[in-house]
């Protein structure tokens, strides 16, 4: 036997470390070549379909740099490759698979590039970006910030959102002078109403107990018994105010009849005839009882459609109120008045079978202020001896304390110095303090720190400082600026601290303006605001009413809402015994026993077929053509939003079924779809995506259940069964809705989780995930499932992460 | 004094608004010295997405081709053109133009780029700037509003499906109006009418301008490398306000346009996209006001885009009565009676598009009509679905501009369609002679 020789030991020993060191990664002795090994084999392999000549799903190979840890957007490309061989999804089905040797190879060096890319970025990306408040953010902030309720956003243009469909993402955020300006002119509209000056106005105090308007208002039936018909109109001739809060006081009472919708009582306030604007709506309330309720609603009266004075033929300021209740049934017709009747106007027959409204009387008081100058006015200029003594000084105060609000941390001396300055120069040119200070402030308004979470910093990462954690805190969970608490404990230095902040996110979580991460995340993620954009076709859906479709939102959101308040798991979204109702849903859904317009918790029957978010009917029909459902879109909508694995979009030059053949018209969706995938151009995508929503025929455009497809052949309508089976990519046979949730819940788990894990911490940061993030994820992930997917669970590690404590 | 406020005179207002919007002026540029011979030009653009109708000429759907038959002067118009018919001798039909870059680029991702001729790849998102924005640096100095810039969904949307038409000389996209609501505020209504507070409220935004500008060093050098960039385009947008507040104080004697009882009669303020129809006429009849009334010379409109399923049009032909979403309706094309079906939306457009030029027509200037002192380019950047070469163009009005009309005009893939922007763009007084990859001006048009 001969012994080994010393360079064959050497041999072995290297082999033996290479193994202990990435033992993932370990391949060949011989580190690979990009050029000697992995360029060949792209060559021959992939460059024909990512290439100079077509870029299939808009990836090519050739040109993307080999330098990963400077080209950081080729290293997400260089990733996606990585993703696609280690699933085996690339080479397509039909083409020869790589051999193992050629797998290794390109593996091998593209996850030891990325890894290098990683390793260098560690310190200097994923980092937060230097994000603007979107609209929801803005009018949240200066909500809080100023006092006053008012629209904030009725000027700025909508938030473009980013690819994954979030608009609070740094990146996509844009800014542009018609923004700017509005947010100018907003500020100066808003503290207008906020910073008073003069004597307190003279107040008006009306109360109506029965109409008082002549026949202008077209043939409506004036009366304090409210059906669809009726209106109670009070109107004010001249004396009524312009300026400043009104208070609508009115006692009403219900008589109810059983299993009739419950009335609706609106109040508007207008009436402008000039531009056709008539009235606003101020609110809508319902009534579910009937015993008499005094009720208020308040709103601006320089928001409301104001009458044009001087045009004398028009009525004055006008409170309607009416019964909102109405679906849709055709309306009795007007009637003559008996002889010897003096009431005035039209008649309208009772309908028996409705509820009424019966207003007892109508109040309207306006300006309305809690003292004068009212609490804002006091919070921002606050009383002080100062104020006589050292105008100068007592400035200052001011300005410090509403720029350390405005900035959400201390403002710096050299800040105030130079706000003070401002006010300074512009004093002079105006004749009351009031009015220089209320510039100052539209100043601060209009400055970055105010408009932008500001974090500034090297090119290193840092640890966030408190007051920064603060913002990110409450923007995550309540998306407006930190409350009196956060502010404290960032003062104090110790909102960082792990306990601290773990109890800081249990407190704004059981706030209810948690809510607005509910639905501002939940609609973010699963597109639902695309309901609106879908019009419903009459000719299959005759009798469905718009409402509905808020009330599709709704469900989905306070499903989502429900699961976070009592720390369900997530999985839930993917099967459920329980879902969200109001009555128009419910009847909507053929479910019995929910009446009127609150949402509240309903068990399922034991076929769950509303179970989890694949049987709400805000995703499908958000997912149809408004006429029929679209399989397509429904499966691309699991596989992006639920699975985190979007399919390529269609490449530019679809070729074109011939869908002119009156037979193929004839087939139903799913046979459509299937000589769609017989079409080997077709195939390559579409075998991995008609499946998960071919599973969902049950569903029709508008989420009802059906056993058969309805379609329209010219005059006729023509009927076929529903196919629901089909072949998933991985082989899975699968058949219905319930089907596919098994596997979901069973097969793909991990994937839902690691999705939303993504999208909520994406949510979280305000940006998109970059590989620096892999770890974090992983790691989220690998708990969020440990831990049963609990949502609340989830928000505490996304909050204690370290992307989220970093600048 | 501030006692006032709270008793604001609204008597002398024809138009009191509920809550205007009072900083007209920000947006406003200077009134440039006009010599009387230099009479208003204008130029606007209306766009829509994913093309139009084209069944083969044997096909039994033919009469729903949006291109007429027979060409130069001897054409005749399908049937969903046949409502241009009336302005025949007041526009062109254009066929057989594109942008060459927008030939390399995605079925759906060419709309931004219809008035740029940019090239966008997945990589490369950055736009350039837009005709009506060129002609708007030109000519916006002399009207209180330098452009008007609408759409249906309002905003600017995301990059290959941008809900604007317009991009500044940076190719930033300018965010569209939508609300007809606020647009009529905007341009037509009367806010804060006592000119001294305006002119004090002016002069302190033009020192908090400055002074956010001279702080900005500052907090530039305290932002890493990645928040610089977008700090630049608050700052780019600060400058841009400062240059108009400098300039725009000539504006505050000049009062906001009266209209005329008619107009309002006509503008159905409340108008939303549930109700495209009476939204897309009160769209067009703003831009028909803005410019008659010379507050603007420059104004863009996207009626409909390619966003399709984020896009608020894109159930616009179904809440009309029209058999499927813009995208289907497209997309269908090729099935039976799908020609039709589309051909006849292509035809809704075009009575949109024939009312627009008619109230143009028939508003009296010194020297012919409104309409022959405005240039309008109308049109799609998809032939059919997907296919971004042979746009469907309608280039209208202008003749006393230098356009000669009359025509249907067949182009090959050689012209770019930026020389019709360019020959546009020339006839409203821009003296250049390239816009973006134009070759040349369009003679053909030329009278």
């Amino acid at each position: 036997m001969i012994p080994p020789s010393d360079d064959m030991k050497a041999l072995q020993l290297l082999l033996l470390l290479t193994a202990s060191l990435s033992p993932g990664l370990l391949v060949a002795a011989e580190p690979v070549d990009f050029e000697r090994d992995v360029l060949p084999v792209l060559k021959a392999r992939c460059v024909a379909c990512h290439g100079p000549d077509t870029q299939e799903g808009r990836v090519r190979i050739d040109t993307l740099s080999t330098n990963l840890v400077d080209d950081r957007a080729d290293a997400e490309t260089w990733h996606e490759v990585l993703h696609a061989l280690q699933k085996g999804e690339m080479p397509p089905e039909g083409e020869t698979p790589l051999t193992e040797a050629e797998r290794r190879t390109v593996v091998t060096w593209v996850s030891n590039a990325i890894e290098k890319a990683v390793e260098a970025g560690r310190r200097t990306n994923g980092r937060v970006v230097l994000r603007r408040l979107n609209r929801v953010e803005y009018q949240n902030t200066m909500s809080d910030l100023l006092g006053i309720d008012m629209n904030f956003v009725r000027d700025l243009p909508p938030d473009s959102p980013s690819e994954d469909g979030f608009t609070n993402d740094g990146n996509a955020l844009r800014m542009s002078s018609l923004q700017l300006e509005a947010y100018l002119e907003t500020a100066r509209r808003a503290l207008d109403r906020v910073i008073v000056s003069g004597p307190a106005p003279k107040q008006f105090d009306y109360e109506f107990t029965e109409s008082n308007v002549g026949n202008w208002l077209g043939k409506v039936e004036r009366s304090n018994r409210l059906q669809r018909m009726q209106r109670f109109l009070a109107t004010m001739k001249k004396e009524y105010p312009e300026r400043g809060d009104f208070l609508i006081r009115a006692r009403v009472s219900a008589e109810l009849v059983p299993d009739a919708p419950y009335p609706l009582l609106e109040v508007s306030l207008g009436y402008r005839p000039d531009t056709k604007i008539l009235f606003d709506e101020i609110d809508v309330v319902e009534f579910t009882t009937p015993e008499e309720r005094t009720l208020e609603f308040r709103g601006r009266l320089e928001d409301f459609p104001l009458p044009v004075r001087g045009q004398g033929k028009f009525p004055g300021l006008v409170v309607r109120l009416r019964n909102a209740e109405d679906d849709g049934s055709p309306r009795p017709k007007a009637e003559k008045r008996e002889k010897g009747d003096k009431r005035k106007g039209t008649f309208y027959p009772p309908e028996p079978d409705r509820s009424t409204l019966v207003v007892h009387s109508v109040e309207f008081h306006a300006p309305v202020f809690d003292a004068w100058p009212p609490a804002a006015h006091r919070r921002i200029l606050f009383d002080s001896p100062l104020r006589e003594s050292d105008e100068k000084a007592y400035v200052t105060e001011v300005l410090r304390r509403f720029a350390s609000r405005a900035y959400r941390r201390p403002a710096t001396d050299e800040e105030i110095t130079k706000l003070v300055d401002f006010y300074t120069e512009v004093r002079p040119t105006f004749p009351a303090f009031e009015d220089a200070i209320r510039e100052t402030l539209a100043y601060v308004l209009i400055r970055p720190e105010f408009l932008y979470l500001v974090e500034p910093s090297g090119d290193e990462k840092r640890p966030a400082d408190d007051w920064e954690l603060a913002s990110r805190l409450s923007y995550f969970l309540w998306s407006t600026m930190p409350d009196e608490r956060l502010r404290r404990l960032a003062a104090d230095g110790t909102l960082h601290e792990p306990k601290t902040l773990a109890a800081e996110v249990d407190r704004l979580l059981a706030d209810p303006r948690s809510q607005r991460l509910v639905d501002q995340f939940t609609s973010q993620w699963l597109g639902l605001e695309v309901v609106d954009r879908v019009a419903v076709n009459p000719e299959f859906h005759p009798d469905f009413d718009n409402r509905l479709k808020t009330d599709m939102q709704s469900e989905t959101q306070r499903f989502f809402g429900e699961l976070l308040e009592h720390d369900l798991s997530a999985l839930r979204l993917l099967d459920s015994d329980f879902t969200m109702l109001n009555e128009r849903l419910a009847k909507h859904y053929g479910v019995e026993g929910v009446r009127g317009e609150t949402f509240r918790r309903v068990s399922l029957p034991a076929d769950r077929r509303r179970g989890g978010v694949l049987g709400h009917a805000s995703m499908l029909l958000a997912n149809s053509t408004g006429g029929d459902s679209h399989p397509v879109r429904r499966a691309v909508w699991i596989r992006d939003r639920l699975l985190g694995d979007p399919p390529a979009p269609p490449p530019p030059n679809v070729p074109t079924l011939d869908e002119a053949d009156p037979k193929f018209l004839k087939l139903s969706v799913r046979e459509q779809l299937e000589i769609h995938r017989n079409t080997p151009a077709c195939a390559s995508c579409h075998d991995g995506i008609d499946p998960w929503g071919i599973a969902l025929e049950h569903f029709d455009a508008v989420g009802l259940w059906r056993d058969e497809v309805r379609r329209r052949e010219g005059r006729k309508t023509t009927t076929s069964p529903v196919d629901a089976s089909d072949v998933l990519p991985d082989g899975t046979e699968i058949d219905g809705a319930d089907a596919l949730r098994e596997h979901l819940l069973t097969e793909r788990r991990d994937d839902f989780a690691r999705t939303l894990v993504e999208r909520m911490l994406t949510y979280a940061l305000g940006r998109r995930l970059e590989l620096t993030d892999l770890t974090t994820v992983d790691r989220l992930s690998d708990e969020f499932v440990a831990n049963d997917c609990r949502l609340r669970d989830l928000v505490r590690t996304i909050v204690a992460s370290e992307p989220f404590r970093t600048k | 004094m501030a006692q006032k406020s709270w008793h604001l005179d609204r008597r002398k207002f024809l138009l009191g608004t509920g809550a205007s919007l009072g900083l007209p002026f920000l947006e406003c540029m200077a009134r440039g010295e006009t010599p009387a011979t230099d009479r208003p030009r204008r130029f606007c653009s209306m766009y829509f997405g994913f093309g139009v109708g084209l069944p083969k000429k044997e096909s039994e759907q033919a009469e729903w081709s949006w291109f007429p038959e027979g060409e130069g002067r001897d054409y005749t118009h399908n049937k969903s053109l046949e409502p241009l018919e009336p302005h025949r001798e007041k526009l062109s039909i254009l066929g057989g133009l594109s942008h060459p870059n927008g030939r390399k680029m995605g079925g759906h991702d060419t709309g931004d780029t219809f008035l740029t001729g940019a090239l966008l790849t997945s990589k490369f998102l950055r736009n350039t700037v837009s005709a009506d924005q060129v002609v708007a640096q030109h000519v916006g100095g002399r009207t209180r509003f330098p452009s008007l810039v609408l759409s249906t969904d309002g905003g600017v949307g995301e990059p290959t499906r941008s809900s604007t038409l317009s991009y500044d000389a940076k190719g930033r996209p300018i965010p569209a109006l939508n609300e007809p609501r606020r647009v009529f505020d905007r341009f037509f209504g009367v806010g804060d009418d006592d000119v001294i507070a305006k002119r004090r409220r002016l002069a302190s935004a033009s020192s908090m301008l400055d002074r956010v500008l001279e702080d900005s060093r500052d907090l530039k050098r305290r932002l890493g490398s990645v928040d610089r960039e977008k700090f630049d385009e608050y700052l780019a947008s600060v400058r841009e306000i400062e240059q108009r507040v400098e300039r725009s104080q000539h504006w505050l004697e000049v009062p906001a346009p009266e209209l005329r009882d008619e107009d309002r009669e006509l503008l159905h303020l409340d108008a939303d996209d549930e109700a495209p129809k009476r939204f897309i006429e009160t769209m067009y009849d703003l831009v028909y006001l803005a410019l008659r009334t010379d507050s603007t010379r420059v104004a863009t409109y996207q009626v409909t885009n390619m966003a399709d399923a984020s896009s608020k049009a894109g159930k616009f032909p179904q809440l009309e009565g029209f058999k499927g979403s813009l995208h289907s309706l497209a997309h269908g094309w090729n099935k039976p009676e799908g020609a039709e079906k589309l051909g006849r939306w292509d035809r809704f457009m075009a009575e949109r598009l024939a009312g627009f030029l008619a109230r143009l027509d028939a508003a009296e200037e010194p020297h012919g009509s409104l309409l022959d002192s405005t240039v309008v380019v109308y049109g799609s950047s998809n032939s059919q679905t997907h296919n971004n070469t042979n746009y469907p163009l309608v280039l209208a009005g202008g003749s006393q501009l230098g356009l000669k009309h009359g025509e249907y005009r067949r182009f090959g893939a050689d012209v770019p369609m930026s020389n019709l922007l360019l020959t546009a763009m020339n006839a409203v007084g821009v003296g250049t002679d390239r816009f973006a990859d134009s070759t040349g001006p369009l003679t053909e048009v030329l009278g």
